[in-house]
């Protein structure tokens, strides 16, 4: 039940909810942040501090920014451009530092 | 606390986190006849509830519709005190030795220690670190602190309270009528505290600066005043004998991650279904474990605790039955004191009442 990042966030990256996060799940891309789904525990401290309200709970994203859901999962879970591997589970942001590119879905992006 | 030089405290368990599960697993180790010691790095118990939410309410604990954080908490420190566990609270678990028998020692990084015969680590999400006030580091300890152990050290004091949670907002009105002036800084115009909280520290005499950092604390020997920054560039400056800051913790699996436990994704503890790690006489509960199906919830982690302290029961002692019996069969065992908050009775406790 974690919480994911929407539309809103690309290209604005305030970054507020990284210093609110207490485990450090939520990392940097290129335009936009991406929530960890297995190390997110669901605390909602990240919400209120979002000054482009990107962030809601996985079942509460609005139905047109649904496939977010997703693609905050495959920022870890599929090899991002440029890499062999996956993210997979590195335990904190900290322990990566801004990754510097999205997912595709993200990278190819156009606000309407 | 000078706890170094104090003989290890003994018992039959150790039990590494006092969070809800931490707790609960105090009761039941009491209940199945084990003496317990409790140790959390955090000044109070509850841990996450504690530390994060402790005005939220609680829908999915048994028999409850609706519990609040903070009374699910004193609840279950006095279900635990029947008991009489030891706590060692604002203690971090650091070392885990053995010697040549089954005995396990934990020191602390206060240099306390403890002699156990078993543990279970029910550590949550790991040990709590308060994120730091940048502009206070050199005044830490000596006017900034993270904690109000006890409102009366600042009766008199201009106080300013840095954060906008519930623990800010709690401190700000608790200290309103004791000390001299209370300013509230926080970052943000919107707040993280309950939003009745805010209701009441608006219509408060406390000081509310929103958008504003405290960015430079003045003072020779003693802590004397604070310049807030607004997002605007404004400056101001505020007398103050004390800032708190309340911004929040930050948690990692912290010293146990050396202790050779088979852990999983960086922050999970692989546990059996006996809840044993991989290491003798350890056993974890609560949202550290991980195995196939876990359900990281609040009621999943009560079930664990028994299970674990069942488990541990029997392996301190194999003549012992795995099933308890019925609680309400034997009735609360000789109920000790059944005071709301714990007691400090170890020779190194360090307890200070919950706040």
């Amino acid at each position: 039940m974690p919480y994911v990042i929407a539309a809103s966030c690309i290209d604005t990256m305030d970054r507020s909810c990284i210093e609110e996060c207490p485990v450090d799940c939520i990392y940097e891309g290129s335009r936009k942040l991406y929530i960890h789904p297995a190390e997110c525990i669901d605390c909602g401290a990240c919400e209120p501090v979002c000054p482009v309200e990107a962030i809601s709970q996985d079942r509460r994203v609005p139905a047109e920014e649904a496939e977010f859901v997703a693609d905050n999962a495959r920022f870890f879970s599929e090899p991002l451009p440029g890499r062999s591997e996956p993210l997979g589970l590195p335990g904190g942001a900290a322990n990566v530092g801004p990754l510097g590119v999205d997912t595709l879905f993200v990278a190819k992006y156009e606000d309407d | 606390m000078n706890a170094s030089a104090a003989a290890p405290v003994r018992s039959d368990l150790l039990v590494l986190g006092a969070g809800p599960v931490g707790l609960y697993a105090a009761y039941y180790a009491g209940f199945r006849g084990l003496s317990t010691v409790i140790v959390d790095s955090l000044p109070e118990p509850g841990g996450q509830i504690s530390a994060m939410y402790p005005e939220k309410p609680i829908f999915d604990v048994a028999g409850f519709p609706s519990v609040r954080g903070r009374d699910l908490v004193a609840g279950l420190v006095e279900q635990a005190a029947r008991f009489d566990p030891v706590y060692l609270l604002g203690h971090r678990a650091q070392t885990l030795t053995r010697g040549a028998g089954p005995g396990i020692t934990v020191g602390t990084d206060r240099g306390a220690a403890v002699r156990c015969r078993a543990v279970i680590i029910s550590g949550g999400i790991g040990t709590f670190t308060p994120r730091p006030l940048p502009a206070g580091t050199q005044w830490l300890g000596h006017g900034v602190s993270f904690f109000v152990p006890s409102l009366q050290a600042h009766a008199g004091q201009d106080v300013i309270v840095v954060g906008g949670g519930d623990s800010a907002c709690d401190w700000a009105l608790s200290l309103q009528p004791i000390a001299r002036s209370v300013t509230l800084v926080h970052r943000r115009a919107a707040f993280r505290a309950h939003a009745h909280t805010v209701d009441l520290l608006r219509r408060s005499a406390v000081e509310v600066i929103t958008d504003a950092e405290v960015t430079r604390l003045l003072g020779t020997d003693a802590l004397t005043s604070a310049e807030i920054t607004g997002r605007d560039g404004s400056l101001i400056t505020r007398p103050a004998q004390a800032v708190i800051a309340a911004l929040g913790f930050t948690a990692n699996l912290g010293p146990i991650r050396q202790w050779g436990a088979e852990i999983v994704g960086n922050r999970y503890l692989r546990v059996d279904t006996t809840m044993a790690t991989n290491l003798p006489g350890v056993y974890a509960a609560g949202d550290i474990t991980d195995y196939r199906g876990k359900v990281r919830l609040i009621s999943v982690g009560f079930g664990e605790a028994a299970t674990a302290v069942n488990n541990a029961a029997v392996l301190l002692d194999p003549g012992a039955q795995l099933f308890p019996g019925h609680s309400s069969d034997t009735g609360p065992a000789d109920a000790g004191p059944s005071a709301g908050m714990p007691a400090s009775t170890g020779p190194a406790s360090t307890m200070q009442a919950a706040i």
